[in-house]
């Protein structure tokens, strides 16, 4: 029990360190491009003001003809005359005159103000760490090849010697019909499941937290999550501006080593009443034009997303050789997502539920289990100033293994987003945990609520990597083992240029 | 002064202003303006003109450059029945060729060497080069010769219009703007204004 338990903070302490991989989104490519401001697009970034949002929704491309808005010299690839020539002439397009590339960094200082709780006690009783002040660069890269085609990406090179390409996409807008209503991403990217940006949070690294069950478990190193990047198709638009869809099938994870048929699909439907259409036309601006982010608005959304997921099965694993087969688990999810806007005031609720039928091991029987996974969050924010924005967010997890004791955990995040200038922002983070209860290994042993899996890029459990939800459980605790902790304060450091 | 005098110098004068409104009359009156362009980005294509302007027009012959990999100039202002000559004076092989109204392709040429296109129709030719496809210019070929290309700043002159009221309409590549209605007077000049958008 010792063992396992060792094992599981070990886990916990490089966690922390991995799950700090932490994509920023901002593309002051873009700010090039139109020769204006991060704050025609963003708040504190990488939240999205109403306009950003419809930039994004349009494939970052502006409401009207894109081009009229570019200020940027562009090279031409073939004229636009040349559209009468086809196909006996290339198609016309453009690329920029200079590369489309930006780049950022960003990092946090990390602070545990209580020696005891679950990272300073399996890191020496440290409470102040410097080790990610500097942790990540990332190189942006955004570029429309024509008024309706577009493409972004993002490289991110850790500290740690990790390189990963986080995005990389095509957009394929305005296939047919209606503006708006037809548009094809296809390459590496985060599924639409909701009708904001991934990452439409003040304080937090995603607007929906992440619950990454077979991981939570010990089942798989690299489990299935709801926001991840992932390789697909995805076909999305609006309709007359207040109603939104998306449809996607991508490839999910595997950490097999061989492939398996893609079987991950997606749903997501959502309106918007009031404020600036979701597609940004026809806008006369906001009510008061000091505050171009402020809406009296209400968006409403739901998905539902299938995956298919396959890893090494643990149960063909002795103690000396690595599982000799894989096994899968089918997950299924539903939820709902509402942001209300009052001026400078926003509301953003959400709830799913996602359903495993082999999410973990069951103690008492030694085979696969259902595991559900409930998940409430909640983030209040007010902009005070452009460049001042308190927030307090909370997540409730809630895990029911079928045949094996209910866990949850309550994770208050408060924090404060602040820009220094509009491409240099500092956060300040606090992470306080309840949890009720812990998942337990296949011994029936308690597991952090990090898991015992390293999670490899930014799937961890929660928003949040810079205050992941990761109590883990003290000696002598148990399964149904209550725990509090004021897990940590975090000071990131971000710019983009 | 005797009285033969006085009616040589009256003669005179009759003479003098009989021939200077003689002049005027052939001179014809100008229409001139600016066009504001939005997004001003575009004003480069723009090209301001009259309509219908009934009359026959002597056939000219203008040229076009192919020069540092462009078209020059960008936009080229002719009248229906005359003739462009396109030189190449760079070190690479062009083409030239226009997938607008008859169409035409003028094959591949080499530096120094030239084709030549007369236009038999109004309209608006882009001028393309299959060798380069990044390289576009223009040749707008009106019904009459009462056309002009503005200048950087938005700026036309259309001279020696015959008196009369004419549409005063403008082509830009991307945008749309109004026809005007102009009374154009021997001598004089009319100032019209005009906005061009999506």
């Amino acid at each position: 029990m010792k063992r396992l338990r060792s094992i599981a903070i070990h886990v916990l302490a490089a966690a922390v360190v991995l799950a700090a991989a932490s994509p920023v989104q901002a593309l002051p490519v873009f700010a090039r491009k139109y020769g204006t401001s991060c704050l025609t697009c963003h708040t504190v970034y990488p939240k999205l003001t109403p306009f950003g949002e419809a930039f994004r929704r349009n494939g970052y491309l502006f409401p009207g003809v894109d081009s009229d808005y570019v200020k940027q010299e562009t090279v031409p690839l073939g004229q636009e005359a040349n559209k009468k020539s086809f196909p006996n002439a290339v198609w016309p397009s453009t690329i920029p005159i200079s590369v489309p590339i930006a780049v950022g960094f960003n990092g946090q200082v990390m602070l545990y103000p209580d020696k005891t709780a679950s990272y300073s006690r399996v890191n020496n009783g440290s409470q102040v760490v410097l080790d990610n002040a500097t942790l990540e660069a990332h190189l942006w890269a955004g570029a429309a090849f024509t008024d309706t085609i577009t493409s972004w990406g993002e490289l991110t090179v850790n500290t740690a010697g990790g390189v990963a390409i986080e995005h990389a996409q095509l957009l394929f807008n305005d296939l047919f019909g209606p503006k708006h209503l037809f548009n094809l991403v296809v390459g590496l990217g985060l599924p639409t499941i909701g009708s904001f940006g991934p990452h439409s949070s003040y304080i937090a690294d995603q607007l929906i937290p992440n619950v990454p069950v077979t991981g939570i478990y010990g089942l798989s190193a690299d489990p299935f999550v709801l926001v991840d990047n992932y390789p697909g198709l995805e076909l999305r638009g609006t309709y007359e501006g207040r109603i939104e869809y998306a449809l996607g099938w991508n490839a999910g994870k595997n950490s097999w080593s061989s492939a398996f048929n893609s079987e991950n699909w997606y749903a997501m439907a959502g309106f918007k009443l009031g404020g600036m259409r979701l597609d940004g036309e026809g806008s006369t601006g906001a009510e008061d034009p000091l505050k171009p982010w402020a809406e009296t608005s209400l968006t409403v959304d739901g998905f539902v997303y299938h995956s298919n997921e396959h890893f090494p099965d643990p149960t063909t694993a002795t103690a000396t050789s690595p599982p000799t087969s894989s096994t899968n688990d089918v997950s299924f999810t539903g939820g709902v997502g509402v942001r209300g806007m009052l001026g400078s005031a926003e509301l953003d609720l959400g709830f799913y539920s996602q359903s495993h039928n082999r999410g973990f091991v069951n103690p008492s029987t030694g085979t696969f289990g259902q595991v559900t996974a409930d998940v409430l969050y909640g983030e209040l924010s007010y902009i005070v100033f452009p460049w001042l924005v308190p927030s307090v967010r909370i997540e409730n997890i809630w895990l029911n293994p079928a045949g094996a004791p209910a866990v949850s955990d309550l994770h208050i995040v408060p924090g404060i987003a602040f820009l220094i200038l509009a491409n240099i922002k500092v956060l300040v983070v606090g992470s306080i945990e309840l949890a009720s209860g812990f998942p337990s290994d296949a011994t029936g042993q308690p597991l952090s609520w990090a898991g015992p899996y390293p999670p490899a890029g930014a799937a961890g459990t929660g928003s949040s990597s810079w205050a992941p939800i990761l109590i883990g459980p003290r000696n002598g605790a148990t399964v149904s083992s209550k725990a509090q902790e004021f897990e940590s304060l975090a000071f990131m450091l971000a710019f983009a240029m | 002064m005797t009285i033969r005098l006085r009616t040589s110098a009256r003669l005179v004068a009759a003479a003098l202003a009989l021939a200077a409104a003689s002049l005027a009359r052939a001179e014809g009156g100008t229409v001139s303006g600016k066009v504001d362009v939005q997004p001003a980005k575009y004003l480069e294509e723009t090209v301001v003109y009259l309509k219908s302007v009934p009359g026959t027009y002597k056939p000219e012959t203008h040229a076009m450059d192919q020069q540092g990999m462009k078209f020059l100039p960008h936009i080229l202002v002719v009248t229906q029945g005359d003739t462009v000559k396109f030189l190449n004076h760079d070190n690479v092989v062009h083409n030239v060729y226009t997938p607008d109204n008859e169409g035409y392709n003028l094959g591949s040429f080499k530096q120094n060497e030239d084709r030549s296109y007369t236009f038999a129709k109004p309209g608006v030719y882009s001028q393309l080069c299959s060798v380069h496809p990044e390289m576009l210019g223009y040749i707008f070929v009106g019904q009459n010769p009462y056309a002009a290309a503005v200048d950087k700043k938005g700026a036309y002159v259309i001279k020696n219009v015959p008196p009369g009221t004419y549409q005063l309409a403008v082509w830009n590549a991307k945008l749309k703007g109004p026809e005007k209605s102009v009374t154009v007077a021997a001598g004089k000049t009319v100032e019209e204004n005009i906005t061009v958008k999506r």
